[in-house]
């Protein structure tokens, strides 16, 4: 026992002796966050269009001025050069153009149906497909302005149409923001175990000191341990300082338990430590440790449906999901946060996270060794 | 003693190649050592692109609608056979009250429900509009938007009467240019391109350097008779050649597996990326003047120049849709320059006279990062 706390406090000197660390430590969650925050929304605004009118009639201006007062578009260039359209989406301009025919306004009038051409740039497809709905959107409304007035009765009275009333429940607003937190609660979670955990024991093989730590009577899981508890400590008070940011700075409503989002953060953050010890066991350096646990990273993030919604990737990928243990404490987190889950609806997901984390830990312990090959 | 030696070596001239040479020999040698090394560089950036390639795919598919069909008449049953014949939407009936729908939502098994009012029939028939409502499990946001205009549009297009046509003002004729079929794998391959070569050219350098100072072998190479610019030159210069490698590599995997297309010039996109190259490597050199352990290099690294690339270049969220400051801020990125560059240049097959102005805002930032860089390393070299 006198043992295991000896090296215990041995960990946390080192630790909390590299102050530009411990630094970098506090600081880059925040960044993550904020940045996070902000930034990151696949919400597609402000697309930049260009106008292309033939026809100059009052309708023509009506349909122009229905796009330019949404938020989805900005009207960037009106020219009369349908050919310029290609040169301005290669040089980045624009993202999007409407071409009015001249005989819009006319064939309008006479209810004959004018089409009127809408050209997107297809290289970032999510804007894309969101451009082409919103220009759809726009019409909608247009045809919805134009529909009650007396010169379109005709038509009126032959439309039997079905319109929707929408409610979003749990984030009625749409708020990115209530999305992200809860995922960046997770990725801090991932990160400072994984990476630290992994840097921090190969760090001593790298420098030479591993010899000196084998040689002493230490046994195994007490190195273990001493080596985990530094970074277990560090990632609850950085998952507390998170939360209280996100719900006190971003106002994200926290429906659930605390209790349970402490309780199976702790059983992930073991996977996460399991994870470190197996990379260090597998890797040399320093730089091999950290590119390696970052990747793994990235590709449990990809792969947890946190950026892409599962349910879209083909199939093979799909099944790989099943063994990525972010993937079911990403649900777990987001349902806690935004709906108030509680356990009797996350069994189906605390169930396989358990275990494999369970696997990950034994087997990682297992594959640690406490001599030189 | 180190200051008069530097001065002295200053007026014998420049670096010498020689020296240059050998140093990045060792590097070279010191990076292919190691097969684990090789498979970080070269086998990881490829599984990343195979997965982003396949799984980014935000086209939503396969919703479980929960149908509350009050109505239960011709045109409900109609209506919902409509969302059935969808790609999009799995509708099933739910006997259910709406306060039940919540539960559903909890436990996952619909993400949206659609409830089809009692007099849906004669609203539908006797006036112009009919309504119905739907509600979306809006834990996803974005899904949950993409998810309501699903539903718009098979509501849209609903008629009562078969084969009808909707009475309609304007039509829309879409057309799509440089990727007609919105593969966003065409969207990807160039922004794998823009994070490889900037981790391998900040964030690996400027480790490599760190290392040498946590070991104590940095002061061996100051004390040898290498001058600093050369240590400096001789260490990056494998790793330019190996970010390089594996930007070619992951162009001709997205172009054969991909099919990636590349429209315009090789020449433009090799020069304006060695101008990107170069930028990254004054950021991981100006980085390592900084750190002096490898751990605090790669936070560092990774705060300042990996971020950066995936949250606010456009490599993945719009930048049009940040907030203004940030956007502010994106002007500061060199990747957002560069990935206007490499889409251009492969997809659109744009040329100088269309990307002149992104081209010279990252010479502007390789001009300001690199004397930045050159600056701090020649004063932590000097005390």
């Amino acid at each position: 026992m006198r043992v295991l706390l000896a090296v215990i406090h041995k960990e946390f000197l080192q630790v909390f002796r590299d102050r530009p660390m411990l630094a970098i430590l506090f600081l880059v969650p925040f960044v993550q966050l904020f940045v996070f925050a902000y930034a990151v929304t696949n919400e597609v605004k402000h697309i930049s269009l260009m106008v292309v009118d033939f026809d100059r009639s009052q309708e023509s201006r009506k349909l122009i001025d229905h796009f330019v007062k949404t938020e989805q578009f900005d009207l960037k260039i009106v020219s009369d050069n349908v050919f310029r359209i290609r040169d301005e989406m290669k040089a980045w301009h624009v993202q999007a153009a409407l071409v009015i025919p001249p005989d819009f306004s006319e064939k309008l009038v006479r209810k004959q149906r004018p089409q009127v051409g809408f050209i997107i740039d297809g290289v970032d497809g999510n804007a894309g497909i969101m451009a082409l709905a919103y220009a759809r959107g726009v019409l909608e409304r247009f045809h919805a302005e134009l529909l009650p007035t007396p010169q379109y009765a005709s038509l009126l009275r032959q439309t039997h149409q079905a319109i929707v009333e929408d409610r979003m429940w749990f984030n009625p607003d749409l708020s990115s923001q209530q999305y992200m937190v809860p995922g960046i609660v997770v990725t801090i979670l991932t990160i400072i175990p994984l990476m630290l955990t992994a840097m921090g024991i190969v760090k001593e093989k790298e420098i030479g000191t591993m010899e000196q730590l084998m040689v002493t009577p230490i046994r195994k899981w007490e190195l273990i341990l001493a080596k985990i508890l530094p970074f277990l400590i560090l990632a609850y008070v950085e998952l507390s300082l998170v939360m209280a940011a996100g719900v006190l700075y971003f106002q994200i409503p926290m429906q659930g338990s605390y209790l349970l989002l402490a309780l199976l953060s702790f059983i992930y953050l073991f996977a996460m430590l399991g994870m470190g010890i197996f990379v260090s066991t597998v890797t040399q350096t320093q730089q091999q440790a950290m590119f390696v646990a970052w990747f793994s990273m990235v590709v449990m993030l990809l792969l947890s449906g946190f950026f892409i919604p599962i349910a879209n990737m083909p199939d093979v990928l799909q099944k790989i999901t099943y063994l990525n243990p972010m993937r079911y404490f990403m649900s777990i987190i987001r349902d806690i946060f935004q709906k108030g889950s509680s356990l009797q609806h996350l069994w189906g997901d605390v169930l396989p996270m358990s275990t494999f984390c369970l696997l990950i830990f034994g087997f990682s312990i297992a594959k640690f060794q406490k001599r030189i090959q | 003693m180190r200051f008069v030696r530097t001065k002295i070596q200053q007026m014998k001239g420049a670096v010498n190649p020689g020296r240059i040479r050998a140093l990045a020999k060792k590097e070279f040698f010191h990076i292919i050592y190691d097969p684990r090394t090789l498979v970080v560089l070269f086998l990881l950036p490829l599984v990343q692109l195979i997965m982003l390639g396949y799984a980014m795919n935000l086209e939503i598919q396969h919703v479980d609608l929960a149908v509350v069909d009050y109505s239960n008449s011709r045109l409900s049953r109609k209506l919902t056979r409509a969302f059935a014949a969808s790609p999009f939407f799995r509708p099933f009936v739910f006997e259910g009250g709406p306060e039940e729908i919540e539960d559903l939502f909890l436990r996952r098994k619909a993400q949206a429900a659609l409830i089809i009012p009692h007099d849906f029939d004669r609203q539908m028939l006797r006036n112009p509009f009919g309504k119905v409502q739907i509600i979306v499990d809006a834990a996803d946001p974005n899904a949950a938007g993409i998810i309501r205009s699903y539903c718009q549009r098979v509501i849209a297009s609903f008629q009562p009467e078969a084969g009808a046509k909707r009475p309609w003002l304007v039509d829309l004729a879409g057309s799509i240019y440089f990727n007609p079929d919105l593969k966003s794998s065409y969207f990807f391959v160039p922004g794998i391109m823009a994070l490889i070569l900037m981790m391998i050219s900040s964030l690996l350098t400027s480790v490599a350097i760190a290392r040498e100072k946590e070991m104590g072998t940095m002061e061996q190479l100051l004390v040898s008779p290498v001058r600093a610019p050369e240590i400096i030159i001789g260490k990056v210069l494998p790793y330019i050649g190996f970010g390089l490698m594996d930007a070619g590599i992951i162009l001709l995997v997205g172009m054969v597996l991909f099919g990636v297309p590349f429209q315009g010039s090789f020449l433009l996109l090799v020069l304006l990326t060695l101008l990107y190259v170069l930028v990254g490597l004054s950021l991981g050199i100006f980085i390592s003047t900084l750190a002096r352990t490898q751990q605090v290099a790669m936070m560092m690294a990774n705060v300042a120049t990996v971020l950066p690339v995936i949250l606010l270049s456009g490599l993945i969220f719009p930048i049009a849709s940040m907030p203004q400051l940030l956007q502010y801020l994106t002007y500061l990125i060199p990747a957002k320059y560069y990935l206007l560059i490499v889409r251009g240049i492969l997809l659109k097959g744009s040329g100088l006279m269309h990307l002149w102005v992104p081209a010279l805002f990252l010479g502007i930032l390789a001009l300001w990062f690199m004397g930045n860089a050159i600056r701090r390393f020649k004063m932590t070299v000097e005390d």
